[in-house]
């Protein structure tokens, strides 16, 4: 008696919980939609010029206009692409380099003094994250002139980031052991920085340094925009001259670019790792 | 050497010469120092081929330093406090929203057929799902804003379209990824029941999935609203519009302002991201 009882208030527990979850998932879905109509409405039924666009015929026509390709244009895209790829490879070995002291002071095992430079580390990162690519070569170009130069810093700082963040995670969970051996036969700092602490995060920093360089590439393809030089700047040069099929060579170019760096990448991470 | 010599008397017969040890051998020190060299080659290369003033990098940190501190430095806090920027970036945050919303619409379908475990067809339909995936993440989400403004004309609508190709191909690689790693034995499972492919799909995938899919859409959002912030450079909407009239009217205290409110907004989302997925991962 007493056992089907105590069955009985369990199974009952079990469909209140699952009830509850029920209602509390149903609740959430119908605010996602709600607030997904509600933004609907403002951002593309308020702010939309529909007059400007017209019928479906000429927003069609005006794609149409896109989807030929001007293969004239292609001999002159070798250039901006070396550019291309040229900066995004500077601006990831200058990354590496700015974001050393980044990854040093945000390990907690290694930073020197936590209070202080752990928290120091932490707003380089969010800094070089949360400001778009863009927004960093408006600045460099300010600041040094237009120019490849320009490009590099702002992909530098930009990278520092992603590579600092995952490499002092990479730092923070290594083997203790290497570096209490190392430091038992009596090893200076640095010996132990370069036989205990390197070998064991250097394939993770390379495999992040590869993957960064990758982004980069996709990066300093619009670099452009804002006088970086590079294929951006064919692109926006295109787009002002109204050649569409232009534009569609440089997007394309763009593609094959960024695959061609895809599989270096993953060639090369083969390789290493 | 003492201890060689006595196994080698020990056992009488003449083993293996001793070796030299040698951090790399011959073949592979050729292949690492030449591969250095050549990266060492480009590198010098590059930076005379982009004509990179190298004397102006020596000098750069105090010009930055002097354009920060005289131009930038007191940031018009003001400005963004004005009720027609705020609404910007409400607007931006709507964008960032529908975008992620409908980006992850078609990126549930396109990480099925992404996934090499459950796609239909592997010869036809994987390879142009994972092409699709690809190319609408490697065109830069700021090609998209200008596309789409070269289309539609300034306005939102533009915005929520580019951010919505971004995250398609953004949640779409993550998405397959999250279904090669399922358990097969429940997909079995339906298979031999003779259930049809959508079945399976939704009752022996999506179940296993759906906890990572869901940390997946609001990581979505999240780099979303980072790309929505510059998409309106181009006049797709947003608070990018503001950052680009100010930086043409040289307006910098005020452009330091709305970077500094960028920053805080970031920061603010990713907070919100990783509370709302950690708070998920624990109800899960």
């Amino acid at each position: 008696m007493i056992a089907t009882e105590a069955a009985a208030r369990q199974a009952e527990r079990i469909i209140a919980a699952r009830t509850k979850a029920k209602i509390t998932h149903s609740l959430i879905y119908i605010a996602v939609l709600a607030v997904a109509i509600w933004c609907f409405k403002t951002t593309i039924i308020d702010d939309t010029d529909w007059a400007r666009i017209g019928s479906v015929a000429n927003v069609l026509e005006s794609i149409g206009e896109f989807l030929e390709v001007d293969w004239g244009l292609a001999a002159n895209l070798w250039e901006p692409a070396l550019e291309t790829i040229m900066v995004a490879t500077l601006g990831t070995l200058l990354g590496v380099v700015v974001c050393v002291p980044a990854i040093w002071f945000g390990a907690l095992n290694i930073t020197p003094y936590a209070p202080v430079t752990y928290p120091l580390a932490r707003l380089m990162m969010t800094l070089s994250r949360s400001i778009h690519e863009i927004v960093w070569g408006l600045f460099f170009v300010a600041a040094v002139g237009l120019g490849a130069l320009a490009g590099v810093l702002a992909l530098a700082v930009r990278s520092v980031g992603f590579i600092a963040k995952m490499s002092s995670e990479a730092i923070e969970d290594l083997d203790p052991k290497p570096v209490e051996a190392i430091r038992a036969v009596g090893g200076s700092e640095f010996k132990v920085f370069i036989y205990a602490i390197l070998p064991q995060v250097l394939p993770t920093m390379i495999g992040v340094i590869i993957f960064e360089w990758e982004i980069n590439i996709r990066r300093s393809s619009i670099l452009g925009l804002v006088g970086a030089g590079g294929l951006g700047l064919v692109f926006f040069r295109q787009l002002n001259t109204f050649n569409y099929p232009g534009v569609t060579t440089t997007i394309l170019a763009i593609l094959v670019l960024i695959l061609f760096g895809e599989l270096v990448s993953f060639y090369v991470r083969k390789a290493i790792i | 050497m003492a201890v060689r010599a006595t196994t080698q008397t020990r056992s009488g017969a003449k083993s293996t010469p001793p070796r030299e040890w040698q951090r790399l051998k011959f073949p592979e020190s050729l292949y690492n120092w030449g591969g250095l060299l050549l990266a060492l080659v480009f590198l010098c290369y590059s930076i005379i081929y982009l004509n990179i003033p190298l004397e102006r990098v020596s000098n750069m940190f105090g010009r930055v330093g002097t354009l920060i501190t005289e131009r930038y430095y007191p940031p018009e806090i003001d400005y963004v406090l004005e009720p027609d920027y705020l609404s910007s970036v409400f607007d931006t945050i709507q964008m960032a929203y529908l975008g992620a919303l409908f980006g992850m619409m078609m990126a549930v379908p396109l990480g099925w057929f992404g996934a090499y475990n459950m796609t239909p067809s592997r010869r036809f339909v994987y390879p142009l799902a994972r092409l699709i995936a690809m190319s609408t993440r490697a065109v830069h989400e700021t090609i998209w804003a200008i596309l789409f403004v070269t289309i539609l004309g300034f306005g939102m609508m533009a915005g929520v379209l580019a951010l919505t190709m971004f995250c398609i191909g953004f949640a779409g690689k993550l998405f397959a990824e999250e279904i090669e790693a399922i358990d097969m034995g429940q997909v079995e499972a339906l298979r031999s029941t003779g259930a049809s492919e959508l079945s399976v799909m939704v009752y022996a995938v999506f179940p296993q999935v759906r906890v990572a899919f869901t940390g997946i859409g609001i990581y979505t959002w999240d780099v979303a609203f980072r790309a929505a912030t510059v998409v309106g450079f181009f006049g797709a909407g947003g608070m990018g519009w503001y950052l680009k009239r100010n930086v043409l009217q040289i307006e910098t205290h005020r452009v330091s302002a709305i970077l500094l409110s960028i920053i805080v907004l970031v920061l603010i989302s990713e907070a919100v991201s990783a509370w709302a997925r950690a708070r998920m991962a624990k109800a899960k």
